[in-house]
């Protein structure tokens, strides 16, 4: 099959319960917003293929399907990700504060050279703001991280955010590459798929013996 | 935050072993409502992979806290290299070989994040159950895999590789002519026969000693060593029908991915029960580690319907199936008492250079037989920074033998064969030298244990086999309990196939609405 993109970014969200990454996901992905949607039940991930300077880029973007809520994330699910947004809630200052144990637990977990992004979302909820959008500034400045205050019921700046970390992780990704041609490291993995030579007979018995 | 936990659920899973996760998953999968609780801040108890930093903790924990640790014992760890590097050696270093590192204690700990060691390192049979399960279930999704590059073997007091596909019959020189054809007629002969023809060929041999039936066919000493130690990984009592069904596993997952039957998990083997956890948390299933549990009752309720009870921090959980690993279970709820079964002897070593050096990186399993004749021959696993495990420049090995008197006594004379043991960082050795090592014990609890109550399912620690089908194979017998009739992990939806409108129930793959979850609930 060919392949109908030029790159593939593994993407992340990652935040306390309750702070909208799912929301922000399907603004993003599918442009709906329900608020009737509480959890994460069922939800994977989900692809947008978006083009950046005239390259189709495939954004596979994970959910943590609940498992922040008791901080119980899987090393796994940190494995390969190019690029994480860090999600709180401007209306929820706790959720703020665990940004920086996030970040510890990004820092602990993902590789280093991952791109970040820090989203206040829920900022159309401005009588029951709790978190001043300052206050993002100075911490996403404080931990030299972009910063954008969402909102994925009215559709707020979360189209700009994916694209905003799709563009640096690209950057990033072609500046190394002309840096160096490096011996693929992440080459010469298999993911298991259905189709891999289906119940072909193992080479013993697929040709014909000579000897 | 833990008043948050609900406390009513069909299945409590505790521990997040490879069984319980699998189990965890199955149930979840299904739309039963699980819990899934581990005593510990990280996922894979025994089954677990380490960073370095997280090694030293488990390290600690043994020789400190035993009770934590009871499953091990006999740990001891050794590092041959210096704490610091002078910068005067270094310098000389850089002169004679910029390629080559001097390694430090201090360095590996600098670079801790990089190294993933397996308490439990396992390989996959490329067309074993395992990774029959990880695509059919579309679990694959959350793992990658590199391919075992070679089988070697110990023979003549050296390092073999070992033919495994075809062409590497033709293509080795260890082997003569006469003998590529007394293998391939052999082997072809275990693959391609059909079960009365293999009943017809076996029937006075089934329990008599393979390398008999091996010598009976004529195959010369060399190929014997190969098709006993390397194709069946058995030794010189391996009886006929093992034998030639270990052979066939093998010969079958051939053709597949790579060059050998075998695929390593990248990060290790402790990624994959967190695979199923995935899945088990995508399809609802809660998680909590750092979760002790204190007590397990047996309670009928109204209506002689028996339940479950948990006090877990002075929280009481409520469930009508409890899985729990055979570690974390209480004592009073196992019986009868497990059975005497040899221990495991294992041993794990960081090297600055794989045992036999080749073009690409290798990925090796060393298959090698007992060196005093013994019952008891030794599993070798060599990865690289390719597969995660470790920074460049270094390799893990792992040993895995069953316990004679103990780990360090049992792997010694095996690591001396193929590591330099002494030696300075700076010299030139033909071995790789062996920069820090650990040995220990694991108390085997493999063996199936039945639970004095029943809907308390017991889940097995690992066993000292290569692959994780006895896990598998456990796995779908307990949610056959839990859930009779019930299909057994069935294939999760892919994203694009999950549509979402507003106002309108979820597609077909997924039954469970919220309201139905509500539903599902044990009734009080």
């Amino acid at each position: 099959m060919a392949k109908t993109y030029d790159y593939l970014f593994k993407l992340l969200l990652i935040g306390d319960s309750g702070v909208g990454k799912t929301s922000i996901l399907f603004r993003f992905s599918e442009d709906a917003f329900n608020i009737s949607f509480i959890s994460t039940i069922g939800i994977d991930f989900k692809i947008r293929t978006i083009d950046l300077d005239g390259k189709k880029v495939k954004l596979q973007i994970w959910d943590t399907a609940g498992q922040e809520r008791f901080r119980t994330i899987t090393t796994a699910y940190y494995r390969g990700s190019m690029g994480i947004m860090l999600v709180y809630d401007v209306t929820n200052e706790k959720s703020f504060e665990n940004i920086k144990n996030w970040i510890r637990n990004i820092e602990e977990n993902a590789s280093a050279d991952v791109e970040k992004m820090i989203l206040g979302n829920k900022c159309d909820l401005d009588s029951k703001r709790q978190v001043s959008k300052e206050r993002g500034e100075q911490l996403a400045v404080e931990y030299q991280i972009k910063f954008v205050e969402t909102s994925a019921k009215d559709s707020l700046n979360v189209e700009y955010a994916f694209y905003t970390l799709a563009r640096d992780i690209k950057a990033k990704m072609e500046k190394k590459q002309e840096a160096s041609n490096p011996p693929g490291a992440r080459g010469g993995t298999h993911q298991l798929k259905a189709n891999d030579q289906q119940r072909k007979p193992p080479s013993w018995l697929s040709r014909c013996s000579i000897l | 935050m833990d008043d948050d936990l609900p406390t009513d659920f069909q299945v409590i899973v505790v521990g997040t072993g490879m069984v319980e996760s699998i189990v965890a998953a199955a149930c979840s999968r299904i739309g039963k409502n699980v819990l899934h609780l581990d005593s510990s801040d990280h996922y894979g108890g025994l089954w677990a992979s380490y960073n370095f930093d997280g090694l030293q903790k488990f390290i600690k924990e043994v020789s400190e806290d035993p009770k934590r640790q009871e499953q091990v014992y006999n740990l001891s760890e050794k590092w041959y290299i210096e704490k610091d590097v002078s910068e005067e050696a270094e310098e000389n270093k850089t002169d004679a070989d910029p390629a080559k590192k001097i390694w430090s204690q201090t360095k590996f700990a600098a670079e801790y994040r990089k190294f993933n060691i397996d308490m439990t390192p396992k390989l996959l049979f490329s067309r074993g159950p395992l990774v029959e399960l990880l695509i059919s279930s579309n679990i694959a999704r959350y793992a990658e895999f590199r391919c075992v590059t070679r089988v070697l073997t110990w023979l003549d007091d050296r390092l073999m590789p070992v033919p495994c596909s075809r062409a590497d019959v033709f293509a080795t020189d260890s082997v003569s002519i006469l003998e590529k054809r007394q293998l391939m007629k052999m082997l072809t002969a275990i693959v391609g026969n059909t079960e009365e023809e293999m009943e017809q060929e076996f029937k006075d041999w089934n329990d008599k000693p393979f390398k008999d039936y091996l010598t009976h066919k004529g195959l010369t000493p060399n190929l014997i060593h190969y098709v006993l130690f390397a194709i069946a990984g058995g030794t010189d009592k391996m009886n006929c029908r093992d034998g030639v069904k270990e052979s066939k596993k093998f010969l079958m997952s051939l053709g597949r991915y790579g060059n050998t039957p075998f695929l390593w998990p990248m990060y290790g083997s402790g990624e994959l029960p967190q695979c199923f956890c995935r899945l088990c948390a995508v399809f609802g299933g809660v998680y909590c580690l750092n979760r002790p549990i204190d007590k397990v009752e047996h309670k009928v309720v109204d209506e002689g319907k028996s339940i479950v009870v948990i006090e877990s921090k002075s929280k009481t959980l409520n469930c009508d199936h409890l899985v729990i690993g055979i570690n974390e279970c209480p004592k009073d709820l196992i019986s009868p008492e497990p059975t005497e079964s040899t221990d495991i002897s294992k041993a794990v070593f960081i090297t600055n250079a794989s045992i036999m050096p080749s073009e690409k990186e290798p990925l090796t399993l060393l298959r090698f037989p007992s060196l005093d004749g013994g019952d008891h021959a030794v599993t070798v696993l060599e990865v690289g920074p390719a597969t995660g495990s470790c920074p460049k420049g270094l390799f893990v090995v792992y040993m895995i033998t069953s316990k004679v008197t103990d780990a360090e006594n049992d792997l010694m004379p095996y690591a001396q064969r193929i590591f330099d043991m002494n030696a300075d960082q700076t010299e030139t050795t033909e071995k790789p030298k062996c920069l820090w090592s650990v040995f220990y014990n694991v108390r085997d609890t493999s063996a199936p244990v039945a639970s004095l109550v029943d809907n308390v399912h017991l889940c097995s620690g690992p066993d000292s086999g290569l692959d994780f089908d006895r896990a598998v194979e456990q796995a779908e017998q307990i949610f056959k309990k839990i859930c009779p009739g019930e299909e057994f992990l069935p294939r999760a939806p892919d994203p694009e196939e999950i549509v979402f409108e507003d106002d309108a129930a979820p597609g077909p793959d997924f039954e469970r609405t919220l309201e139905d979850e509500e539903e599902q609930k044990p009734e009080e």
